[in-house]
């Protein structure tokens, strides 16, 4: 995992513990659907992604629901990262 | 006698197509058969609790919640959504106002009930799956809603026209919000009126893109039930990507706050012919840019695009102006116009002392019919100062400043709220928008009065979100049609905009913004305000 990802993840997880969550969350959890974070968090997730990761998400067929989850959202990070290598500063 | 219970339709619905599809919502797709079954079920129980007649549902975008919402209509009780978002003191305070006979929670709602609010909620709650959660206080029970055990209740139980179908909670400025009670007989000819121009069918695939604490849910669910459609529900996430939903779900009605216009097109993908499966597009609670509204309709060759009006105490809505060509603006706004009135209700332009106005001459928009609401649960001097009998009719004052043409349509210039005193000049803010919008070439904007110090503002900032111009060049554009008093002080560039728990702008929240920066606690967010321009140089 990238220095990038890491700093990805550590973000989400405090969105998390600001929103009260403060247990272990596990990688396949839902983040959204389950309600733990809602679309003010995901606005900014998404926000990183982009900038720090050159994925473009305004696709009108991307599928969003693929950002629910811990795994998902470092996976599509991380596959935005390599096809954009050098990783952006 | 004729029975108005808001249930009705959809178990008619149940009883002679049970296999068609009646809701898609987080993942699961349900038929009128199976959702009647789970319906009555909860119903037998609920009415088995019936005191007061009131069911609280904490939840929303969620199986259970729909299911406790039609549940307590069935069984003869009105339904009060409760809003996921309140923060736990409102919840209580709320709780212990309405004497609620039970609480309805879905998985997000279940996770709320601490202590203190299962303290404050009522003797009975019934909850989706087996948690860790004891009752806390003698006599309370929680019930699992797969495994009640009453007897289903076969038929919506029999609703006279006057019993209150639903309550639903407006955001106050101030203190509590209102909760507005909606008789059965208002539903009812709200339905009527709505169903010729929807003509929904069988075949209509709605998208819900509200909570149900959002009173354009009653349209959708009650209207959708009663054609036998089915009703699609986004999630919060999916909200964030409208347009792949719309394409995935093949939606054919779309209806949501007109933000959501903004939100695709700033991101390029509002393209023609993007959703060809849309027939019909509706647009409520805000301001509609006339060229957001050409975009999105540009983006549904198949479809008709209707921007509706109406406040949740008057039922939903009861104005409607569709998208011509060329379309019917508000002069100098930019906006469409709302339109014209159901043929039911009465329109009224009043002055301060509540005396009509002299014709083309704006004033607060008023209303009067079978849609105006009962009142507000448990506010009687709020009832009274809103709700008013005015040469021997019944008025609800909208807080709305309106006029009307000489072709008979009604023009929306803002909220009356929303009139500020900035250095003792009156501006309204809703105008200033719309040069701003103009200006920055993007429909995401917002401006407020700010600082305020003894009811009169000392400048007006702006927020704007996407534009590719600089808050210089968007100053200048507006200093070219506007007089000093109405160029914002500042302009703040944010990658997004607040939005309020039913999707709109939230001025208030931009308000925070600014105080918490003034008072040097900077929010946690990355998106610090860098306020690009100082007083007055660039004019």
């Amino acid at each position: 995992m990238t220095a990038e990802v890491t700093k990805l993840r550590q973000t989400v997880l405090a969105m998390l513990v600001e929103r009260g969550f403060e247990g272990p969350i596990a990688p396949d959890a839902s983040l959204f659907f389950s309600g733990k974070l809602d679309s003010l968090s995901a606005t900014e997730i998404m926000i990183i992604i982009e900038r720090d990761f050159g994925v473009d998400l305004s696709d009108p067929d991307f599928d969003i629901t693929q950002l629910d989850t811990l795994a998902q959202i470092e996976a599509v990070a991380s596959k935005g990262q390599a096809q954009n290598q050098p990783a952006p500063a | 006698m004729h029975n108005f219970n808001l249930a009705l339709a959809f178990s008619e619905q149940a009883r002679q197509h049970p296999e068609r599809l009646a809701l898609a919502v987080a993942g699961r797709e349900v038929s009128y058969g199976e959702l009647a079954r789970q319906v009555s079920l909860l119903a037998g129980f609920l009415k088995s609790r019936k005191r007061s007649g009131r069911i609280g549902v904490l939840g929303t975008r969620s199986l259970d919640a729909y299911v406790g919402i039609l549940a307590a209509c069935w069984s003869g009780c009105t339904y009060v959504p409760l809003n996921l978002k309140w923060p736990a003191q409102r919840l209580i305070a709320l709780m212990a106002l309405l004497e609620l006979d039970a609480l309805v929670v879905d998985e997000t709602g279940a996770a709320l009930l601490t202590a203190e609010i299962l303290a404050a909620a009522p003797r009975d709650i019934v909850v989706p799956q087996s948690l860790a959660l004891a009752p806390e206080r003698p006599g309370q029970a929680i019930s699992i809603r797969s495994g009640l055990t009453s007897d289903p209740m076969l038929a919506p139980a029999q609703l006279a026209p006057d019993q209150v179908g639903y309550v639903i909670f407006t955001s106050g400025t101030t203190g509590l919000p209102k909760g507005v009670m909606i008789s059965a007989g208002s539903l009812a000819h709200y339905l009527d009126q709505t169903r010729p121009w929807t003509d929904y069918r069988p075949e209509d695939r709605l998208c819900e893109t509200c909570d149900v604490t959002f009173d354009l849910s009653v349209h959708n669910l009650f209207l959708c039930l009663k054609a036998g459609a089915s009703l699609h529900v986004m999630s919060e996430l999916e909200m964030l990507a409208p347009a792949r939903f719309i394409r995935a779900h093949a939606v054919t009605v779309w209806m949501s706050v007109p933000t959501v216009i903004g939100l695709i097109r700033k991101t390029g993908a509002l393209k023609p012919g993007l959703f060809p499966s849309l027939r019909l597009s509706i647009f409520c609670g805000e301001p509609l840019p006339v060229q957001a509204a050409q975009a999105w309709l540009a983006a549904t060759p198949n479809g008709v695009l209707e921007n509706i009006y109406g406040p949740t105490e008057a039922t939903v809505i009861c104005m409607r102006q569709r998208l011509t060509d060329p379309p019917v603006v508000t002069q100098g706004r930019d906006i469409l116009a709302i339109g014209r009135p159901y043929v039911t209700m009465e329109i009224a332009l009043l002055d301060s002392s509540q005396q009509p106005v002299a014709p083309g001459i704006a004033g607060e928009i008023a209303l009067c019919g079978p849609q105006v609401g009962i009142g507000y649960f448990g506010q009687p001097e709020l009832t009274a100062d809103r709700f008013r009998e005015i040469n021997g009719k019944r008025w609800y004052l909208t807080g709305d400043i309106g006029y009307r043409d000489q072709a008979g349509v009604y023009h929306h210039l803002g909220r009356a709220d929303n009139q500020v005193k900035v250095k003792g000049n009156r501006i309204e803010l809703e105008e200033v928008d719309a040069h701003l919008r103009r200006a920055a070439g993007v429909e995401l904007i917002a401006t407020v009065a700010w600082p305020t110090r003894h009811g009169s503002a000392e400048g007006l900032v702006s927020f704007v979100a996407g534009s590719t111009r600089t808050p210089e060049q968007i100053r200048e554009a507006m200093a070219a049609s506007l007089p000093r008093s109405m160029i914002p002080r500042a302009i703040h560039m944010l990658d997004s905009l607040p939005q309020n728990v039913n999707g709109k702008i939230d001025r208030r929240a931009l308000i925070a913004l600014l105080e918490e920066q003034a008072t040097g606690h900077s929010p946690g967010g990355s998106d610090h305000l860098e306020a690009a321009t100082s007083g007055g140089r660039a004019l």
